[in-house]
């Protein structure tokens, strides 16, 4: 079985339901299936070598769903790209990756210009908006005509959907999720088959979805979280209900409501804006089955009031890494009051060890780190050998994320490893933030570390020493920044220090500035 | 405090161009384009946006006032400021 035999399978049992809900736009699994197959044929007929890589880069809406499986159906490893990415950064990944084929929304045709100029490697582009205003040789194609006039390969009931048994998925790359490595530039996760139809799987067994189930998509596809809600509606015949107003939550609840949705998917600061920011407590949603959180840790203090705010909801508070495609746990809701703070079990079919540095495993109650093992752990990063063996051992995945079991056997988590800043559930290098802040040569040191943020869970915040004779104030910081970074990797908040406590070995003390740094 | 409707506009789009579209600036905003529409504005740049406009004209936004109808565009930032002042 591979990954788009899940679309294919869904075809067929569920061909007019609903799939897919964008605004004032519907579509059944049926009509998704015909414009699935009308655009992978195309990009089959293109006659890449399987394998090659075609990048994504889409807002969340239908076409997205049926884009993103008709590359993999052609044979080609499909990478969604961070739609909030600068043009130079979008280009190191069509560059990594060699990337022959950009599949892109019009949406974001001002980057364009500067990603095509910078792109070695792309022999094709597939857009909505016709592209003349691009002075580029590279082939260029409209969605619109190929939905109109292309081909299918036939009808669900007769297509080969390459078996159904999930356990024989191929170990085959059939995706690259780029994700903030500690090093600063993005790494390339390599996803097969099986990793995807593993979890997705999985995700559907203990969530309990059915056809009956749908979903408030406020998260982006190109997030792996995201990816998991597309999979797994898409596994059990649910519908998808998109919404990327998430900045005005009134907007969406009024959609949960009149779609009568089942599920909502959030990171913690979707949560803490919906609880301090809107209507969200008062409003009833009454056909809501369930909440899932992931993405970070949510202040137990979060979790509290969002049990007393809808205590008869289930709430699934869960674990994972886009390394893991992506869930490793999940605590059942009926434990959660007792056991807040945990991030609960491993999924079905994965097993979780807590180990010691020297790779043995320690005993309950003891710390030490999350180690993940299973079907769903990835195949490596692309092209990064060195990155890949820190944290890929034996077919074991280092997750990074220290914690302890308690004697039943749920994990607690206690600090990381890495330095990485979860902001409203984006990861961030403290690393790469560092590194563009003293791009600017009024500054001579720089230590960029996470705070506690009421709305985004952990908010960026930089310890600054200046140069002498130079001034600089947080805005005119924040807007260099702004030329550099994507939003949500400028910090928040800025302090000026005259120099940053060090320890002895001459490495900034950021425990000191997290805790006791003075506050602006 | 009156301010008019040509000094409100020159001062949203300064503060949009400075914050959200650096970077872009061959690229023309309309008084009417929706922010989201063209991916200036995110999550994290509504709340800064609206933090800039209870700063500078020194009223609070209510949550429920959090619409699109309302801050999605420069006209609609224009109209619903001069309401909330009116």
């Amino acid at each position: 079985m591979k990954i788009q035999s899940l679309l294919e399978k869904a075809a067929r049992e569920y061909r007019d339901r609903t799939a897919v809900v964008h605004l004032e736009r519907r579509i059944s699994f049926g009509d998704l299936y015909r414009h699935y197959s009308k655009t992978a044929s195309f990009m089959k007929a293109l006659k890449l070598p399987a394998g090659e890589r075609v990048a994504l880069l889409w807002e969340n809406s239908i076409e997205y769903v049926y884009l993103f499986f008709a590359i993999q159906r052609a044979g080609y490893v499909v990478v969604p790209i961070d739609t909030s990415l600068k043009p130079d950064k979008i280009a190191f990944i069509l560059n990594d990756c060699t990337a022959k084929g950009l599949v892109f929304h019009g949406k974001f045709k001002r980057h364009l210009p500067a990603v095509l100029n910078e792109s070695r490697n792309l022999e094709f582009i597939l857009s909505d908006i016709a592209l003349d205003f691009v002075n580029d040789d590279r082939t260029k194609y409209l969605l619109k005509q190929i939905i109109e006039s292309g081909e299918e390969f036939g009808s669900p009931d007769n297509i080969d959907s390459e078996g159904h048994n999930p356990n024989d998925a191929p170990h085959e790359l059939t995706a690259i999720f780029y994700t903030s490595g500690s090093t600063g530039m993005p790494k390339g996760v390599m996803l097969s088959h099986r990793n995807l139809v593993s979890n997705t799987l999985a995700t559907v067994e203990y969530l309990k979805l059915t056809a009956r189930d749908s979903v408030i998509v406020i998260l982006p596809f190109y997030y792996i979280y995201g990816n998991s809600l597309l999979l797994t509606h898409i596994a059990c015949g649910g519908c998808l209900v998109l919404d990327n107003r998430f900045l005005y939550p009134e907007v969406i609840l009024d959609t949960m409501e009149k779609e009568k949705v089942t599920g909502f998917s959030g990171v913690p600061s979707n949560f803490m804006i919906l609880l301090n920011k809107s209507s969200f407590p008062e409003r009833r949603l009454e056909h809501l089955r369930y909440f899932t959180q992931a993405g970070g840790a949510m202040a137990p203090e979060v979790v509290r009031r969002l049990i007393d705010a809808f205590p008869q909801k289930e709430i699934y508070i869960m674990y994972g890494q886009t390394e893991a495609a992506p869930r490793a746990s999940y605590c059942p809701p009926e434990r959660l009051r007792e056991k807040i703070g945990t991030i609960g079990i491993p999924v079905p079919g994965v097993e979780l060890k807590i180990m010691d540095d020297s790779g043995r495993e320690v005993p309950d109650g003891d710390s030490g780190e999350i180690v993940i093992i299973g079907p769903n752990v990835m195949m490596g990063y692309w092209n990064q050998p060195d990155e890949e063996s820190q944290v890929l051992r034996n077919g074991m995945l280092f997750s990074g994320d220290l914690a302890l079991k308690d004697e039943e056997g749920y994990i607690f988590i206690i600090g990381r490893k890495k330095e990485i800043i979860k902001v409203g559930g984006n990861r961030v290098s403290a690393k790469e933030v560092e590194e563009r802040i003293l791009e600017n040569e009024a500054i001579a040191e720089a230590a960029v570390y996470g705070v506690p943020d009421d709305l985004l869970g952990e908010a960026i915040k930089a310890s600054i020493v200046l140069r002498k004779g130079f001034e600089l104030d947080i805005k005119e910081l924040q807007k260099f920044c702004r030329s550099r970074m994507a939003e949500h990797k400028i910090p928040k908040q800025v302090e000026f220090l005259e120099e940053l406590p060090k320890y002895k070995s001459g490495k900034v003390n950021k425990l000191v500035l997290a805790e006791v740094g003075p506050k602006k | 405090m009156a301010v008019d409707q040509d000094t409100i506009k020159k001062d949203l789009r300064e503060f949009i161009v400075d914050n959200f579209m650096v970077g872009s600036e061959n690229e023309t905003l309309n008084d009417d384009d929706s922010f989201m529409e063209k991916g200036i504005v995110d999550s994290t740049g509504v709340l800064e946006l609206t933090s800039f406009v209870e700063e500078k004209y020194e009223f609070s936004i209510d949550d429920e006032e959090m619409l699109p109808e309302n801050l999605d565009s420069i006209d609609n930032l224009v109209k619903f400021i001069s309401r909330k002042m009116g």
